[in-house]
């Protein structure tokens, strides 16, 4: 216990001390102050154990012992090489792109004719300090939580996208980190702030160049006004060697309208969290989730939907396919608090186990203080259901097939409902691919 | 909506008188000299003793768990006399020189003893403040061989048994409270079925706490030997006092190969006034192992009282083919607080499992339903089937579902199913249509919801839980 608290807390110090480097490197003092607070709060947590509620499934000890510098800069030269990740609507796509946490002008594609602001921190620091001053690290709070601290300690770049009032994108606005570098960490951030009545899609995309051992510290916050109308997309890709520790704040007000999907497929351990705040009337959100992991790799999703204004909606459907010796985790938390009245929730969450190494934890959670409320729950943990692969079979198709059939069809789902053709046909491949094996 | 089903909540805990008995009291607090003054004060052999002086070290070790849904200022475990028993005036040879005013005290709480015990047709082991008064119908069960008996006499008359068995489902480190039960338990029920008798009669005992500042630790313990079954009934009440009182039980099963136990309960604790003040804090561990092929081990529980309920009755199903059930109905008012639920562990091949709770939370109280199911890599086709619902009557109260999952199998099929819902303005409508009131409308619907518990209840309780409801429930719709 103690060799173990000694191992965690040098794994904070040590990226703490490169903190240092970074303490002056902006001339804005409100963030400047949000960076040395969280550094606070850094220092005074500890790396999470498997002792913790939150943590029982995922055991970080082997993050405890990578404390990786941040990245260099990635050689300008190479640039064109990473195209290859642009979306083939690349044409009409936004894009800001990160690469090991470094805003890249150059791959980016920005378009300020029209009404959206979006751009990395440092361009829109000063003509937007307002409206960023009042939202940056206003959701994610890192008091408590020792990854969101280290990330908004170390706020440097950051993905900013602001939709003024009313105003409908209809292109997609792609937020995509690359990892090149091995044994690297990186903070990637992103703050989203859609005024009332703006619309637009956001895809969150997180890949790797090859097979490296990195971590990523990644914290996203979207604040939707009221009758504004998200759809996020989030894809991490990583390598099955990195660490991928997410946290994602939703905050809802009236009448507005978040639809998230979140796809794992990379890590060696990955954890997302998210929270969505349904802080206004008639607020209604709708989140999937697909996880396909496979060899040593383990995923856990953690979701709390906050259910805090009456006549508030979520649906939420949890997928996960479990092959290998995999380990996938989800704890799905609905919470309805007094005088939510007439909130109308529904959540599912579904397992595969496709080998007998394979193993998932599922912890749906309902926690309801108002009594008109429709909430349910359900959860299911299995292999193939028998009947159907007898069905294919008696249709001619060979076991095997019928097998990698019923196990696409099952992640199949949750991919149907990305609106992006491109990005939807390159997940759909993967899946195709992963599921043939055997 | 309110004013009936207020009324119908706010309805008088009726069992909250004291008797007036001259008790045999232990000094308060806890310390080795006091169980050893237990252990010498029940003749015990020192088996026992070193049972209870390595369960007393291991409690001390230990620290109060926090992680439960409730909220309850710290106990203070130096201020709880381990110890109270009616003052033995002489050995008795008959029910009829039981103390006439004990036996008031249990025709007013309707036990079915003495005569009554025999036109119900049931045997009562009568725990009164952790002593066995009385026991019924031991003769007639002596014949098949069945031993029902209180465990201090079980530890007297058979040792081996009890020696060989006690701590091996709950080890005496388990938890915190089984801990401190192994080393203080006073007293408690012990019953063994023989190889292949099915007990001939339902089985009963009476827990009931008396004297004011007092815990009650007691201690069940049953044995199904190969291709025995037993239905087990226990009822609960308590006086109603303004300190709150620990009530730390725990209750062991072994069935063996096609052994059969179902143990019912219907807890009836005093659940503190409608401020919250007084009440039971009903710590409780009880587990059963469905140790041999083929076994069953069934729990049916009606929780209606309680200041703080905390317990998870549980099914260890090592046994091939083994099964293990439970249903529950939690019901919770004014300020009660109740965290209770299931873990069903699945060893052994072709295990089943099925899980059905009910909980309804009126007044200012706070339910929680929390299981585990978890399927060892060895459990091969093993399937469980999950449901809990939850019913909310009037918006200061909540309801709350914490299952968790834990599937190291692939050939397991394990589903989980909640829902909340309450009672509806249209659903209490439509009774008023057909000329039925509110009070009625909201009993009938409250015992629709929990139907499928109450059809596992052996007869006379599903009578008395049905009642029992419907009092506690009294005038919180309206």
């Amino acid at each position: 216990m103690t060799l173990m608290t000694l191992s965690n807390n040098d794994y904070i110090n040590s990226l703490v001390e490169r903190w240092g480097s970074y303490s002056n490197s902006t001339n804005v003092a409100w963030l400047n102050q949000l960076r040395s607070e969280a550094l606070h709060c850094v220092n005074k947590l500890r790396m999470p154990t498997t002792h913790m509620e939150a943590w029982r499934f995922t055991d970080l000890s082997s993050l405890a012992k990578l404390s990786f510098p941040e990245a260099l800069l990635f050689p300008r030269d190479q640039l064109s090489e990473l195209a290859r990740f642009f979306l083939s609507e690349s044409e009409s796509e936004y894009r800001l792109v990160f690469i090991d946490g470094h805003y890249v002008a150059e791959l980016s594609q920005i378009d300020s004719s029209e009404k959206i602001i979006q751009g990395n921190l440092s361009s829109l620091i000063l003509s937007h300090n307002q409206i960023i001053s009042s939202h940056l690290g206003k959701l994610a709070e890192f008091q408590d939580d020792l990854f969101t601290a280290l990330n908004t300690a170390f706020i440097q770049d950051c993905a900013c996208v602001i939709l003024p009032r009313n105003v409908s994108i209809a292109r997609p606005i792609h937020l995509l980190f690359i990892s090149t570098q091995s044994e690297t960490t990186s903070y990637p951030r992103c703050l989203v702030v859609a005024e009332s009545g703006s619309h637009a899609t956001i895809i969150e995309d997180y890949v790797a160049t090859n097979e490296n051992v990195y971590v990523t510290h990644s914290v996203a916050e979207f604040f939707l006004a009221d009758s504004a109308k998200i759809n996020h997309y989030r894809i991490q890709r990583d390598s099955n060697q990195a660490f991928h520790i997410a946290n994602h704040v939703v905050s809802l007000s009236a009448s507005s309208y978040y639809a998230g999907v979140n796809i794992t497929f990379g890590a060696q351990i990955s954890r997302f969290s998210q929270r969505i705040e349904l802080g206004g009337e008639g607020a209604e959100c709708s989140i999937e989730g697909f996880t396909l992991i496979t060899g040593q790799q383990l995923a856990d999703t953690h979701t709390f939907i906050d259910h805090m204004k009456p006549q508030g909606k979520s649906r939420q459907i949890h997928k996960c396919i479990a092959d290998g010796s995999a380990h996938g985790v989800f704890n799905g938390a609905v919470m309805v608090r007094p005088h939510a009245q007439q909130t109308d929730s529904a959540q599912m969450s579904r397992s595969l186990l496709l080998t007998d190494k394979a193993r998932i934890d599922a912890k749906p959670q309902l926690e309801i203080f108002a009594d008109n409320v429709k909430c349910s729950h359900g959860a299911t943990v299995g292999q193939l259901n028998k009947e159907e692969i007898f069905y294919l079979r008696s249709r001619g198709i060979s076991e095997s097939v019928a097998r990698n059939l019923l196990t696409y069809a099952f992640g199949g789902e949750v991919i149907e409902h990305i609106a992006v053709p491109s990005l939807k046909a390159q997940l759909e491949e993967t899946v195709l691919l992963r599921t043939q094996i055997a | 909506m309110s004013a009936l089903l207020q009324n119908l909540v706010n309805q008088p805990y009726k069992h909250g008188f004291v008797t007036e008995i001259e008790s045999d009291i232990a000094p308060k607090g806890l310390n080795e000299e006091i169980i050893r003054m237990i252990s010498a004060k029940k003749n015990e052999p020192d088996w026992l003793l070193s049972f209870r002086l390595r369960a007393y070290e291991k409690w001390l070790s230990m620290t109060e768990p926090q992680w439960q849904n409730v909220k309850y200022p710290k106990i203070d475990f130096q201020d709880i006399s381990y110890y109270s028993a009616p003052k033995p005036k002489k050995k008795l040879a008959s029910m009829d020189e039981v103390d006439p005013e004990l036996l008031r005290t249990f025709e007013k709480l309707g036990v079915p003893l003495h005569e009554r015990a025999a036109l119900a047709g049931v045997a009562v082991d009568v725990i009164f403040d952790s002593v066995s008064v009385a026991t019924t119908f031991k003769e007639k069960l002596a014949e098949v061989g069945i031993i029902f008996c209180s465990i201090s006499e079980a530890v007297q008359n058979y040792p081996e048994l009890v020696q060989k068995y006690l701590g091996s489902v709950v080890p005496v480190g388990d938890n915190f409270y089984a801990a401190l039960n192994s080393a203080v338990f006073t007293d408690g029920s012990f019953c063994y079925i023989p190889e292949g008798v099915k007990c001939p009669m339902d089985l009963s005992t009476y827990f009931r706490i008396n004297t004011e500042g007092s815990g009650q630790f007691e201690r069940t313990l049953i044995i199904a030997e190969n291709g025995a079954s037993v239905s087990y009934l226990e009822g609960c009440t308590a006086p109603r006092f303004d300190t709150n009182q620990l009530h730390a039980a725990v209750v062991e099963l072994v069935a063996l190969d096609n052994a059969e136990i179902k143990y019912s309960t219907v807890q009836n604790w005093y659940a503190g006034d409608e401020k919250g003040i007084g009440g039971i804090y009903n710590f409780v561990t009880k587990r059963g192992l469905a140790k041999g092929i083929n076994s069953r081990i069934s729990w049916t529980q009606v929780e209606t009282g309680s200041a703080i309920t905390w317990k998870y009755p549980s099914c260890i199903l090592r046994g091939e083919n083994s099964v293990g059930e439970f249903y529950s109905v939690a019901v919770t008012n004014n300020y009660q607080q109740a965290d209770t639920g299931t873990k069903m562990i699945h060893i052994g091949k072709n295990t089943r499992s099925t899980i059905v709770s009910k909980g309804i939370s009126a007044g200012h109280s706070n339910s929680s339903y929390r299981g585990l199911v978890r399927i060892a890599p060895t459990a091969e086709n093993a399937r469980n089937y999950s449901q809990c619902d939850s019913m909310l009557i009037g918006d200061q109260c909540g309801a709350n579902t914490f299952p968790y999952i834990q599937v190291h199998n692939n050939t397991a099929v394990v589903e989980h199913e909640a829902s909340t819902s309450k009672i509806g303005e249209d659903q209490l409508f439509y009774f008023a249509q057909r000329g039925i009131g509110a009070e009625e409308a909201v009993s009938m619907i409250i015992n629709g919801f929990c139907k499928e518990v109450f059809q596992q209840l052996p007869m006379e309780f599903a009578v008395e839980a049905t009642k029992l409801l419907s009092f506690k429930l009294e005038g919180s719709v309206g």
